[in-house]
């Protein structure tokens, strides 16, 4: 009788402990805004990094816009329920830098000697260091590019080989391929982007001009906006101009939806987009049979040489957990950042992969020489000149600078103010912003 | 009182103004059964399309694995039902007393109630909401999705206006009969009241089915989300999304309501009649 | 126990309107008297600052005038015309119930969702409303980016949304007028016209003065969603309201204390719109 007890507790022993080391999963959550069919590819990256990790369980979750996830972020962290890893977007970072939400992930490096930072791609990195200390990870990039129609260039009388370089030469080029109805509606128009201060940005890193001062807010705090410059103004008189004669169409704010569809219905011959969106345009252009061309973002002609910015979003590593959980979750970001997944992501998203030896596989793979338009985005990033201008601006307040730039192109667009009192006005309205939030 | 139309030219107007209006009204949806029948490549094209030109089913298969969308209908079935059920028993309780009693506070209880209509709930009241959610431990559960809004102002608004037209007499009889007041609540005002409640109903549900905001911030597993954050997942803000598979997903967010609505029509109409809403 | 029966009957309200409506609300408006530090990190008490800056911030006048004009136009629209589709949908005509169902759609569908499928339909070259624009009058309009369409857009959308709410209660309280008072009237010779505005109109003043105020309520605070769907505030903030510059403020700048402050204003401007509303209001109400 005592020994049968004792076997029993045994087995019971066993098992309990069984079940609790079953249990004894580390739970790591990750909020990201990723939606559409990225959300299964992101499902799918952390279930092989769950096969290689039994004891890590990654909870995966969708968690709105980038916008709705810093809400979310927002409110969880006030509560205390706030997930380990989180993807923020480029224009949250100072944001997030100051709510003091992270673990700045070069402290994460530092400790780890298996990590490489080196591998990773500067044009990229240099968006993500602030005051050279690197906050987060570098996940989903993309910069902007431009599509053309190289059919209805040919139809126009323009050489589909050589897209425009300049502003000079996209403003002919765009006049070329405008054609009107006889009650002088557009029924093509030249060029098309969508009303985002993004490709502002853009345009202004081109020309290696800044948005704000104090280094575009990297080597310290900024304390106004700079922008109401010679090549601000370039980048304002050029987006005007096209517009009065509807050589361009505008669309509304943040219409990407709204610009693709010009463009795939051949309403314009050209697109300024984001680099991700290259799967699209290729599979579009076969649907609509006309031959795709894709190019550098045009800069005036007498500009210096300057380079493109990075867009999209990073991923974060929230502070104040658990040391294991830490740990677990650092080893996920890891993973994230390998290789293997970052020519996944890129292959599956148009994202570009952030480090080089991954560009290195794609080329060694012939993938370069079949997809001539992702060739066209990683050249344009490789050979953007790094400065401080190019590696994008690091403004708290950047939401509502982005708002005022938007909301004063809308109104020189409709014909409210001249390009330069718009842009005047814009800059005047970001430094207020930028103030109000330095408590200036 | 019903218009007879006995002249057929005026049949003929009304119909004619009712044909164009209903399909100004639900031009929008049309648009949206299309888009979700087309394959992505052909969901853009000039001219814009608008009927299907074909019948790609699979986008509802897309969009039912992107999403757990089977899942997702059913928890806000349940949301909308228990938020339903919650504005109506609150409703009912705090029409009754504001209908039949007088009693000492009534006026100011009333303002009261009627302030929150001013209150843009879902704007001011997130983040601190969240906190006490997360002190009850109520986070990324129903709870938090369905008590928070089972008081409403309108409701009680509407009810009590009801409840005012049913005769005192019938209160007074039950009275007599020794009848307390829950009993003549229950066994008098409620069934009279019948159709009346299934109209609020109807408001009440849609009200609850179409929340975005709150059930994106409060849950915590793509398991408990409700069906509009569903669509949402459907759509990537800046990469390029498959409008067919978006639409696919609206449609089948919709049409819940839709159906809804068609069942407790009848109840609806008639109901309004007998509550003094009235001319 | 009778003499607590009322309050009884009123806890369940009251329980959840304190916990969950007030007691949140306050704590948000207190915020306003701060400068919110971006993630909660702080608070700075700033006394009255937030609304002396929206006080003299030309954006924010003028979003109020805006909100006055956008509420007052989309809220006759929507009365009026509920109406009027309401006298049509009380006919026994053949299909009237599919009809019904049919107007009541856009209720059913999120502002969203609806934001987005009228935006497809309103892009200015490959939209369908453009289309059959060019196609019947040829003229090409840019319904969401130029003044004055933008507004347009907005006041079609809101009351798209909205209308079929009215029309519900207009149907059932349209079908309480006499039909006698009717029949005598049209005996007297009084024409369509008369009949539906001297007579039935005014006899359903009750139900239009619950609707006007349930219309101003839904149309200040679920028009946020529609605007960012459609304009996003634009072109150049033309159709900028109080309740979507609330909206930017709180969730996409993180700016809390202002917007709370924001919420305050708005609170206020209702309540005082709504204690002149009853005091003007009753007077024209026809009780029977």
């Amino acid at each position: 009788m005592k020994k049968l007890i004792f076997v029993i507790f045994l087995i019971t022993i066993f098992l309990a402990s069984s079940v609790a080391m079953a249990a004894d999963k580390i739970e790591v959550q990750f909020w990201h805004a990723m939606g559409g069919w990225r959300i299964e590819l992101l499902q799918e990256m952390a279930n092989d990094f769950m096969a290689l990790h039994p004891d890590i369980n990654v909870d995966v979750q969708y968690t709105g816009s980038y916008g709705d996830t810093i809400n979310k972020l927002n409110v969880a962290i006030q509560s205390d329920v706030a997930p380990h890893v989180v993807q923020g977007y480029d224009i949250a970072t100072q944001m997030l830098i100051d709510g003091e939400v992270a673990v700045p992930m070069q402290d994460l490096i530092d400790a780890d000697p298996d990590f490489d930072i080196g591998t990773f791609m500067p044009q990229v990195l240099n968006y993500y260091r602030v005051n050279g200390k690197l906050y987060c990870m570098p996940f989903n990039s993309s910069n902007a590019v431009m599509f053309y129609n190289k059919s209805l260039f040919e139809k126009a009388g323009l050489d589909p080989n050589k897209p425009p370089k300049t502003y000079a030469e996209l403003y002919e080029y765009s006049k070329k391929l405008t054609t009107k109805d006889d009650k002088g509606n557009v029924e093509q128009a030249g060029v098309c982007w969508n009303l985002h201060c993004w490709f502002f940005e853009q345009f202004m890193a081109g020309q290696n001009a800044g948005l704000v001062d104090n280094d575009n807010g990297r080597t310290a705090r900024p304390t106004k906006a700079i922008f109401n410059s010679e090549e601000g103004l370039k980048v304002f008189n050029m987006w005007n101009d096209l517009s009065k004669e509807g050589y361009m169409i505008n669309t509304k704010v943040h219409d990407w939806t709204g610009s693709r569809n010009l463009f795939i219905s051949q309403k314009v011959a050209m697109l300024i987009t984001s680099t991700s969106d290259v799967a699209l345009m290729v599979k579009s252009a076969k649907e609509n049979n006309f031959e795709l061309g894709s190019a550098f973002l045009p800069v005036p002609a007498d500009a210096e040489s300057g380079g493109t910015v990075i867009g999209g979003g990073s991923l974060w590593m929230v502070a104040g957990k658990p040391e294991a959980e830490t740990k677990a979750a650092w080893e996920f970001v890891k993973f994230m950042a390998q290789s293997a997944q970052q020519i996944k992501w890129h292959t599956g998203t148009g994202y570009f992969p952030v480090r080089k030896d991954a560009v290195e596989d794609l080329l060694a793979q012939g993938y370069y020489s079949e997809s001539p338009h992702n060739l066209t985005t990683i050249m344009q990033l490789l050979l953007s000149t790094q400065n401080y201008n190019s590696s994008g601006a690091t403004i708290g307040a950047f939401a509502e600078v982005r708002n005022a730039v938007e909301s004063n192109v809308q109104k020189m667009l409709n014909g409210d103010l001249t390009p330069e009192e718009a842009l005047a006005a814009a800059e005047k309205e970001c430094t207020q912003a930028i103030r109000d939030y330095e408590g200036l | 009182m019903k218009i007879s139309t006995k002249k057929k030219s005026d049949i003929i107007f009304t119909e004619i103004i009712l044909i164009i209006m209903s399909f100004i009204f639900v031009l929008p949806l049309i648009l949206a059964l299309t888009m979700s029948l087309q394959p992505a490549q052909s969901v853009f094209s000039f001219p814009p399309k608008f009927f299907p030109t074909g019948f790609h089913w699979q986008n509802y298969l897309v969009a039912f694995r992107t999403v757990p969308f089977g899942r997702l209908l059913l928890n806000s079935t349940i949301v909308a039902i228990m938020v339903t059920i919650g504005k109506l028993i609150t409703g009912t309780l705090a029409g009754y007393a504001f209908a039949n009693f007088k009693f000492f506070g009534k006026n100011f209880g009333f303002s009261f109630l009627f302030a929150t209509l001013f209150l843009p709930a879902e704007l001011i009241m997130i983040v601190p909401l969240f906190s006490i959610m997360a002190k009850f431990g109520w986070v990324n559960t129903y709870w938090a999705l369905t008590i928070p809004f089972m008081a409403s102002a309108t409701n009680t608004f509407i009810l009590r206006q009801h409840f005012l037209m049913i005769p005192k007499e019938l209160e007074d009889s039950a009275k007599i009969d020794g009848a307390g007041p829950m009993a003549y609540f229950i066994k008098i005002l409620l069934p009279l009241s019948k159709s009346m409640i299934g109209g609020v109903s109807i408001i009440n549900f849609i009200y609850a089915w179409n929340f975005y905001l709150w059930p994106l911030i409060i849950t915590m597993e793509d398991r408990m989300k409700t069906v509009q954050v569903g669509v949402k997942m459907l759509i990537d803000a800046e990469g390029a999304s498959n409008w067919g598979v978006i639409m696919a997903g609206t449609v089948s967010a919709v049409i819940p309501t839709l159906i809804v609505f068609f069942i407790l029509q009848p109840l609806f109409v008639k109901s309004l009649t007998r509550s003094g809403i009235k001319g | 126990m009778k003499k607590w029966t009322p309050y009884l009957l009123l806890v369940p309200t009251f329980i959840i309107i304190v916990l969950f409506i007030y007691i949140p609300a306050g704590f948000s408006l207190n915020t306003s008297l701060y400068r919110v530090l971006p993630f909660g990190r702080g608070m700075q008490f700033i006394g009255i600052r937030n609304f002396t800056r929206l006080f003299t911030n030309a954006d924010y006048i003028y979003s109020v005038k805006f909100t006055i004009v956008y509420v007052v136009i989309t809220v006759s629209i929507t009365i009026l015309l509920s109406f009027l589709i309401a006298t049509q949908l009380i006919k026994k005509v053949p299909g009237v119930r599919l009809f019904r169902t049919l107007i009541f759609a856009p209720y059913a569908v999120s502002p969203a969702i609806a934001g987005a499928l009228w935006t497809f339909m309103l892009n200015p070259v490959v939209g369908h409303i453009s289309y059959f624009f060019q196609r019947t009058f040829g003229i090409q309009v840019e319904w969401l980016t130029s003044k004055p369409h933008a507004f347009y857009a907005i006041v079609f959308a809101s009351v798209w949304k909205i209308l079929p709410f009215d029309m519900i209660f207009y149907i059932a309280s349209i079908q309480n007028v006499p039909g006698e008072m009717l029949e005598s009237a049209r005996i007297e010779g009084a024409g369509v016209m008369q009949r539906t505005w001297k007579i039935i109109f005014p006899l359903v003043s009750p139900i239009t003065f619950y609707l006007v105020i349930m219309n101003i309520v839904t149309t200040m605070f679920s028009s946020f969603a529609i605007i960012d769907v459609m304009t996003k505030g634009g072109p150049g903030q033309f159709t900028t309201n109080m309740i979507y510059r609330m909206y930017l403020d709180g969730f996409y700048f993180q700016k809390q204390g202002v917007a709370s402050a924001q919420s305050i204003i708005l609170i206020a401007v209702m309540i005082v719109v709504t204690l002149i509303y009853f005091k003007f209001g009753e007077q024209h109400v026809h009780y029977q």
